[in-house]
């Protein structure tokens, strides 16, 4: 703290904003859970939560945030141990092995993994600065962050384990990594996603699609055959092809691209292969859900619809807070967790949801800001680690209320009801006003 | 550029720059999705959320009542429970199953329509009715359904009741379900697919003015389809009441006179020759309409499938036998082709254009004129009186008095019957054995009840022809003005006043020392005709009378018919007296009607108005 200023030491904005979102989320949370049987454990463990939260926020704003970065070795073992630990040890709350049960309290681990992930790749770009363009920092990043996502695929909770990874190329973006290497990697991700999306589509678009089409193909290939195998074979070939013939033309092209090209081609429809024959039911219901909600509204399109005519119906000013039929009367699922964007919708109406979008825009242009001011690498790469993650969730979660999104149960850090995620969210909140109050001082 | 320069320690503000504007922009999506939904699409989701948790329960309003023209309660209303289902979120078919075996057992009702019903009401995500006016123990049992399966309830409605039961049946006629037709037609008039309609007779003419408006109760539940509450009761709006020109005692006295004749088929009408108001009408074989509504599904079928639709009194055709004889007297007295003093000889036969033709009476009635003629109805009189009147003429008379033409009373499947004579036959030759056969009502010429009826008002009030019918008022719920049907005149016969007077004798004789002796009433003077018409089975028995007290103008015209009854006085004789009886307010314990039966106390809840006047008789 030496030669801080003490004028502007904290970020007000921030603290505000997210203040702003604490009160709705408590608000929305003791609205929707007032009908649901538990109503009190519910609240008991919130402000609990909040209490807890608070401390942390003052531990991540007390220390010199240089700390995190000192022990970082020590925040990623602990992130590996507890994502291990919960393997073993843990307790299966909606098919995913990800809680931790004591007598008076239970925590899920992998929020702390969110947040130490984060400190720990800030750290080890930070680093790895000078040499930040390298093809072996981008794969020890990539491996660093793999090893948690793999760890959260086994529990198994597909859709947490996914969040990781955008997080990871907005930091490596952030830090300045080449951008061929960024594209492999987004190109990678998004065959990887793709793939499972087409094979749904296919499903239930052209259900008995004859042989020799497109659909059929596609189906053939998900289920790693000789198809696939022609298929990759193929996707070479084409590559090769067309190599040859930019070398033909004297165009003189560089050869790792192709050889870029080529494999994440194969190795993204290898991984859209995998993820695609991993889906659970209801996951690839949900897929069907977001890609033809006209199939089945009272399936695995129900949730959604229901969300989307809560937040509908709400208006312009919203029914009213505890006046919301369709989360009183259950119409709306998992109304204090997941939707609870939801409830504010239509509770709090266009004033409510767009005032809650409003303050986490601001929160995140306060990390944002945060991330340009930060008087290290560091500092910047945890607050636009921490901003991007926020983003995502925002994108995620209320995307998902609106229908614009398929349904993954993300929820949104600091509103949804979640002990865990308040506790953690409030933590790094503390890290980031740290990083903002040390803008000035050289240490 | 991006990849360069950066002016602090540290990554690079243009990265971070459009790291913030690619996030901005998904915000900036975000919130145009909730412009879109919240503001520009607001009241269709509101809409929609509104119908997520609202079920309406609809109840049958009270039909508007029929009342005769005393006041007394021909049809009305009493409370029924139905057994309603509404289908709670996330129900399964086997859950279904089970249900419908658990109801069907309580209701012994078929168990795969049941499935079904219940299937459809998931679907569509409707309440529907599973059984309709629960017989009181069924209710309690399944009442106790109720806690175990959500979505099962009980409601009250007003269910249509007719207290005389088998009464006037065919005028009043029934209530049933819509067709497919029916639906199409009712759709847009507020009708769902579960109401029921007048299916035949007053019910269906006077349909839209009976019906009341449904009420309903506008509940609220859960996702579950667990009631969490009432939201509103909406209340029904009773239909507007009819008032009859029908009097119930001749009514009754009409059908149990019909329904206990020879043969047990037959039609009769009464009509008051001052208005050509109806008393009654009555057509048998008839029916109880309560069977209709009966919770018992198997006697509702059975109603169904032995209906008899056939309203006799106006869609039933009969050749009129010697009760035409009026029509020929009326027709040569008042054009001058004979006079009552002319004399025939009647030796049980005569020859007529070398064919023979017979008087029923086999032993001939001597020398004839006109009172002993149709008083004795002498078939031989009447065959040479028709020659000498014509059959052009007797045509146009019969014509006159409404024959061959609908009545046009409010009702459907009204016959005409057949005129006949030279003009009906037209080109064809007409021979003197064609109007011989005219003269005593055989032949071609058919007519119905009605317009027999309608024959014998005419003949009471010396020549008034009337368009019969049934309303005196409707009192229209909702501030509508009163409807009062006034009386419709639709022709006259214009007779001589010695015609009249010859005639109205002739009818008087017939009773008193004629072949219409049955129908004596002492203290009153009684005027008819017999009829006994010839056909491929047994005769059938036909008497046109009317009656009044002593100095008065006739107030009752009757016409009964009973088929294959072989003797008009035998027959139809009697069952024409007990109606005038009736008409006259005279003690006939046969045929007195009686009031709501006993424990029949119209339910609070359904009453409308205050409770009506119970029969009180006219002096």
């Amino acid at each position: 703290m030496l030669g801080a200023s003490t004028k502007g030491r904290v970020d007000w904005a921030l603290v505000l904003a997210a203040s702003g979102l604490i009160v709705t989320g408590t608000i929305a949370v003791l609205s929707a859970s007032s009908h649901i049987p538990g109503y009190h454990g519910v609240l008991q463990r919130h402000f609990l939560a909040l209490a807890f939260g608070i401390v942390l926020f003052l531990f991540g704003f007390g220390f010199k945030y240089q700390i995190f970065q000192d022990q970082s070795r020590i925040i990623y073992a602990l992130v590996l141990a507890v994502m291990v630990g919960v393997l073993f040890a843990g307790t299966v709350r909606r098919g995913h092995r990800s809680w931790f049960e004591f007598s008076l309290i239970s925590f899920q681990p992998m929020e702390f993994a969110r947040i130490g992930v984060i400190l720990t790749l800030a750290s080890f770009l930070d680093r790895r600065g000078r040499r930040i363009t390298e093809l072996s920092t981008v794969g020890a990043a990539l491996a660093l962050v793999g090893a948690v996502m793999v760890l959260i695929l086994i529990q198994p909770d597909f859709a947490s384990a996914l969040t990781f990874f955008p997080v990871l190329i907005a930091m490596l973006f952030c830090a300045g990594a080449s951008m061929e290497h960024l594209a492999v990697l987004v190109g990678y991700g998004a065959v990887a996603i793709a793939f499972p999306l087409a094979y749904v589509l296919c499903q239930v678009h052209f259900p008995d699609a004859g042989p020799g089409t497109l659909a059929r193909m596609v189906m053939e290939t998900g289920r790693l055959g000789w198809t696939t195998a022609a298929v990759l074979m193929g996707i070479a070939a084409a590559v090769a092809a067309v190599w040859w013939v930019a070398v033909m033309m004297r165009v003189r092209p560089r050869s790792g691209y192709f050889i870029a090209g080529a494999a994440i081609l194969i190795a993204g429809l290898l991984s859209g292969i995998m993820v695609n024959r991993q889906l659970k039911g209801y996951q690839r219901n949900r897929f069907v859900a977001f890609l033809a909600p006209e199939t089945d509204i009272q399936g695995a399109s129900y949730n959604v619809h229901q969300s989307v005519i809560a937040i509908g119906s709400g208006g312009l000013w919203g029914k009213g807070l505890f006046s919301g039929t369709q989360s009183r009367l259950g119409f709306l699922p998992e109304r204090h967790t997941d939707f609870v964007y939801a409830v504010i919708g239509e509770e709090m109406g266009f004033v409510g949801a767009l005032g809650v979008l409003a303050l986490y825009l601001t929160m995140i242009w306060r990390l944002i800001e945060t991330a340009r001011l930060s008087r290290d690498r560091y500092g910047s790469l945890v607050a636009g680690g921490l901003a991007s993650m926020f983003a995502l969730h925002l994108a995620l979660n209320a995307g998902m209320c609106l229908g614009v999104v398929p349904v993954a149960g993300i929820p949104l850090p600091l509103v949804s009801y979640g002990g865990s995620s308040l506790a953690v969210t409030m933590w790094a909140l503390g890290i980031a006003n740290n990083i903002y109050s040390h803008r000035y001082s050289f240490l | 550029m991006i990849n360069g320069r950066s002016s602090r320690v540290g990554p690079l503000q243009d990265r971070i720059s459009l790291l913030w504007m690619a996030i901005y922009l998904c915000g900036a999506g975000l919130g145009a999705r909730l412009v879109h939904l919240q503001v520009v699409q607001r009241a269709e989701y509101a809409l929609a959320a509104e119908r997520n948790r609202t079920q309406i329960i609809y109840q049958a309003a009270p039909r508007g009542r029929f009342y005769d023209r005393d006041g007394v309660v021909l049809a009305t209303n009493e409370p029924a429970f139905s057994l309603i289902y509404l289908p709670p979120k996330g129900s399964t078919a086997q859950g279904l199953a089970s249900l419908a075996e658990e109801i069907a057992k309580h209701l012994d009702a078929d168990r795969k329509g049941l499935q079904e019903k219940l299937q459809q009401a998931m679907r569509e995500e409707t309440a529907v009715r599973l059984a309709e006016n629960l017989p009181t123990r069924a209710m309690f049992r399944l009442s106790e359904l109720k806690t175990l399966y959500p979505g099962i309830d009980l409601v009250v409605e007003a269910r249509r009741r007719y207290p005389f039961g088998r009464f006037a049946s065919h005028l009043l006629g029934y209530m049933g379900r819509m067709d497919q037709h029916s639906w199409g037609q009712f759709k847009a008039r507020g009708y769902r697919i579960d109401s029921r309609i007048g299916k035949m007779g007053l019910e269906r003419v006077f349909e839209f003015e009976l019906r009341g408006k449904d009420g309903g109760i506008v509940m609220e539940v859960d996702a579950q389809g667990r009631l969490k509450g009432i939201l509103e009761r909406i209340p029904w709006q009773p239909g507007s009441n009819i008032h009859l020109t029908l009097d119930a005692a001749v009514q009754k006295a009409a059908d149990e006179g019909l329904r206990s004749s020879l043969t047990g088929r037959g039609a009769a009408a009464a009509l008051d020759p001052r208005t050509g108001a109806i008393l009654a009408m009555s057509s048998a074989p008839d029916f109880d309409p309560n069977d209709f509504l009966s919770s018992d599904p198997d006697l509702v079928k059975r109603t169904a499938a032995e209906l008899p639709e056939f309203n006799r009194a106006i869609a039933g055709a009969y050749a009129p036998g010697s009760a035409f004889k009026v029509v020929v007297g009326a027709a040569g007295l008042n054009e001058g082709r004979f006079t009552t003093s002319d004399a025939v000889y009647c030796p049980g036969h005569t020859e007529i254009g070398g064919r023979v033709f017979l008087c029923w009476e086999a032993k001939g009635h001597r020398t004839m004129t006109w009172f002993p003629g149709l008083t004795n109805s002498c078939d031989v009189y009447f065959y040479r009186m028709g020659l000498r009147t014509g059959g052009a003429l007797i045509e146009r008379y019969a014509g006159m008095f409404g024959l061959g033409a609908k009545t046009n009373v409010a009702l459907k499947w009204e016959k005409k019957g057949n005129l006949f004579g030279p003009r009906a036959k037209g080109a064809r030759a007409w021979y003197d054995g064609d109007t011989a056969n005219l003269a005593i009502g055989q032949g071609e010429l058919l007519v119905t009840p009605m317009q027999m009826a309608v024959l014998a008002a005419a003949m009471a009030s010396r020549g008034v022809v009337w368009r019969p019918h049934f309303t005196s008022r409707i009192e229209y719920t909702g501030g509508r003005p009163e409807y009062k049907q006034m009386p419709e005149q639709v022709g006259t016969v214009a007779l001589k006043e010695s015609t009249w007077r010859d005639l109205h004798e002739a009818m008087r004789l017939v009773v008193s020392s004629g072949t219409g002796r049955t129908a004596i009433i002492p203290g009153l003077e009684v005027y008819g005709k017999t009829g006994t018409s010839q056909n491929p089975g047994k005769d059938h028995a036909w008497f046109v009378s009317f009656a009044a007290r002593p100095g008065e103008v006739p107030s009752v015209a009757v016409a009964v018919l009973v088929e294959n009854g072989e003797h008009g006085g035998s027959a139809a004789g009697p069952i024409a007296r007990s109606m005038m009886m009736a008409a006259f307010g005279m003690a006939d314990p046969q045929a007195k009607a009686s009031p709501l039966p006993a424990g029949m106390e119209v339910p609070h809840n359904l009453r409308a108005e205050p409770p009506a006047r119970l029969a009180t008789r006219r002096p």
